[in-house]
């Protein structure tokens, strides 16, 4: 019996120097990629929207890209929001990923509602 | 029917008390009469290390091996075993090494609950 259908993974750290924007974001691909969650979702808060930011550049450290694992989600319909009062307040106005959908904390607790399941990275 | 409880663990063994705290958590479950399920992801995968031999400490593999006789399922992600130089053999008798599309998807989708216990 199949019982939670949706997850939402919030995502709070920072990228680089630490591993939990990239190992979650390969989780919600993986419960898509697997055909038995409807809906995977990201929700970046806090320091987590800091992986919204276009203009990261991995390479300069030798680590992988959590752009590049953003944007993988979007092959499978993967969806990813970040709060902009939290990203704006952090750094201000800056170029977002295409795929990342700025928020306000209203949008967020819909969000919250509406997924069965909810973890933290 | 018995609801299923999905503990992600994702903190090491001997990093602080979380992996202590999954297990606490899933025999409290079981003797409640839950169906309890447990998925290592990142350093979470060093609790099914077979061998641990903590001097003063809970000896988290020795519980989870306990815990798997009375009904625990423990999988942990396959990648992370590698990337940290675990290979099958290794893990506590009764627990598995998977994966993160195969297996924490499948408990994801068939839990009532699941608790994230990290750093």
């Amino acid at each position: 019996m199949r019982m939670a259908e949706s997850i939402l993974f919030l995502m709070t750290k920072a990228p680089y120097g630490l591993e939990e924007y990239f190992a979650g974001s390969r989780a919600s691909l993986a419960m898509l990629a697997s055909g038995l969650i409807g809906r995977s979702t990201l929700l970046l808060v806090g320091d987590g929207t800091l992986n919204a930011v276009a203009t990261q550049e991995p390479q300069a450290i030798g680590m992988p890209s959590n752009m590049e694992a953003t944007n993988d989600l979007e092959d499978f319909e993967g969806e990813v929001y970040a709060i902009a009062e939290d990203l704006q307040a952090r750094v201000g106005e800056v170029a977002v990923l295409p795929s990342v959908k700025l928020i306000a904390w209203d949008k967020a607790r819909e969000l919250v509602s509406e997924h069965g399941i909810i973890t933290t990275f | 029917m018995a609801k299923t409880l999905l503990i992600h663990l994702r903190s090491g063994s001997m990093m602080n008390m979380d992996s202590n705290v999954a297990v606490k958590l899933a025999r409290a479950a079981i003797e409640k009469g839950y169906n309890v399920r447990m998925f290592g992801y990142g350093e979470g995968i060093t609790a099914i290390k077979e061998g641990q031999d903590p001097k003063r400490f809970p000896n988290v593999g020795k519980e989870i091996g306990e815990l798997v006789q009375k009904g625990l399922t423990v999988v942990v992600c396959g990648t992370c075993c590698a990337a940290r130089g675990i290979f099958r053999g290794e893990e506590v008798k009764g627990t598995m090494i998977g994966s993160l599309t195969n297996d924490l998807s499948k408990f994801v989708s068939e839990a009532d609950r699941m608790v994230t216990l990290a750093r």
